[in-house]
C-alpha cells in the first residue's frame, strides 16, 4: 500500500534526524533511526513493502520483523495525521 | 488670495537589523512616537522599504499578530495595526495606533518575517559582545536571559539585548545586529553589528559549566526560541532550512550558569 505525507508539512533531515514542522498546528515532530528511514521512503512515494524491505536491509532484521515494525509505525503516523492513504 | 501654509509630511528613516525602513506620514504625532521609541536607530541616509503611515485607532485585541506572505506581498495585522508591504517595489502602507506598544508589535512582526528571508533569525535570547564577537544565549521566559545580561553588563561587557536578538547571514557568515527589543533591562539598544562567536542553550545551575550539545537539541532550541508569526508550510520550510545552515555554520554549546557572579564569562 502507498501513502502520502501531508502537503502542508515542512520536513528536513538535520543532524541525522528528521524534523517535521506542522506550522498550522504549531507542533514539531522528530524521527530518528528506523522511523526516519520509513518516513523518507514513504515521502519518496515507495509503498509499505518497499519501505519494510529497506528497513530489513538497513538493520539486518528478518523481513517479517521489518514488515511488522513498519506497519506499527505507519499506523502511528496515520493516527497523528501526518500521513494519509494514497488513493489508487 | 490667501496662501495657507501646508505642513510637510513628517518622515523618519530607521536602520534596524540590516534593513532600511523609511516612514512618512501626514500625522507628525505617530512619527514622533516612532522617533521617541527608535531614535537611536534613526538614519537620515537610509535606503530601503518605504511605508506610508496613517494614525488610526484600535485595541490590542487580537493580541497575537497575524502575518501572511504571498506573491511577494507581506500582510501584517493585529487589533491595533494593519500593514501591507510589496517586497518587489519595497513600498508599503501602515495604519497603526500611535503608541509605542503598537509600533513595537508591528516592527517585531515585520522583522520576524524579513530576517528569515535574509537567511536570518529573530531569537528570544540574551546577546553580549566579548572580544569583538557576539554570543547569543537562547532561552524562553525564566531561562535567565536578563540575569545573565545584567551580570555581563556589570562586568563591563556590551549587551546587545536581554530579550530579542537579530541575526543575519551575510556572505555565508552570521552577524548579530543591535536590537531595540529589550526585556527587564529596558534599554534602547544601539545600532551596530558583530560577527557571531557562538550560540549557547541557556540554563541556571548552582555551578557554572559548558558542554557540547547535539544537533537535534540545538535545532529544537533554535526553533522554539525563534519569533515567527507565519503559519504557512513554505515559511516552516524556510525556517528549517535556515536552521540547518546555522547549525552547520556556527558553534553551539550549552551553558549552565550561577547567578551569583559573572565568572561564567570566563567559560565563553
Amino acid at each position: 500500500m502507498k501513502f502520502k505525507t501531508r502537503k502542508d508539512l515542512a520536513w528536513r533531515r538535520i543532524a541525522g534526524e528528521i524534523f517535521i514542522v506542522d506550522a498550522a498546528g504549531s507542533r514539531m515532530h522528530e524521527l530518528n533511526g528506523a522511523a526516519a528511514l520509513v518516513w523518507e521512503g514513504l515521502a519518496a512515494g515507495r509503498d509499505e513493502a518497499a519501505v519494510a524491505a529497506a528497513l530489513a536491509a538497513e538493520y539486518d532484521i528478518t523481513a517479517g520483523a521489518a514488515a511488522a515494525d513498519a506497519a506499527v509505525f505507519i499506523e502511528e503516523l496515520l493516527a497523528a495525521g501526518l500521513l494519509a492513504k494514497a488513493e489508487k | 488670495m490667501a496662501v495657507r501654509p501646508v505642513a510637510a509630511p513628517a518622515s523618519l528613516g530607521l536602520a534596524i537589523g540590516g534593513f532600511g525602513l523609511r516612514f512618512k506620514s501626514d500625522s507628525a504625532g505617530i512619527i514622533s512616537v516612532l522617533r521617541g521609541r527608535y531614535g537611536r536607530f534613526a538614519s537620515r541616509t537610509v535606503r530601503g522599504m518605504k511605508f506610508s503611515v496613517r494614525a488610526a485607532s484600535g485595541s490590542e485585541s487580537p493580541f497575537k499578530p497575524a502575518v501572511i506572505f504571498k506573491d511577494d506581498r507581506l500582510e501584517l495585522r493585529r487589533g491595533d495595526f494593519s500593514a501591507a508591504l510589496d517586497l518587489r517595489s519595497g513600498t508599503g502602507e501602515l495604519s497603526a495606533a500611535p503608541y509605542e506598544q503598537c509600533l513595537d508589535a508591528f516592527l517585531r512582526s515585520l522583522l520576524s518575517s524579513l530576517l528569515p528571508r535574509a537567511g536570518g533569525f529573530m531569537l528570544h535570547s540574551a546577546g553580549i559582545v566579548k572580544k569583538g564577537k557576539a554570543y547569543l544565549f537562547l532561552g524562553k521566559s525564566g531561562a535567565g536571559k536578563s540575569t545573565l545580561a545584567k551580570l555581563a553588563a556589570g562586568a563591563g561587557l556590551e549587551v546587545i539585548s536581554d530579550e530579542i536578538n537579530l541575526l543575519r547571514r551575510e556572505g555565508g557568515r552570521y552577524r548579530a545586529y543591535g536590537s531595540p527589543f529589550w526585556g527587564e533591562m529596558r534599554c534602547e539598544g544601539r545600532p551596530g553589528n558583530w560577527p557571531l562567536g557562538g550560540i549557547y542553550l541557556l540554563g541556571k545551575a548552582p555551578r557554572n559549566s559548558t558542554a557540547a550539545c547535539g544537533g537535534g537539541e540545538a535545532l529544537r532550541s533554535l526553533l522554539r526560541c525563534q519569533l515567527n508569526f507565519e503559519k504557512g508550510p513554505d515559511t516552516a520550510g524556510l525556517l528549517l532550512g535556515n536552521a540547518a545552515r546555522l547549525l552547520a555554520g556556527a558553534r553551539f554549546g550549552r551553558l549552565k550558569f550561577s547567578k551569583s557572579d559573572a565568572s561564567f564569562l570566563d567559560l565563553i
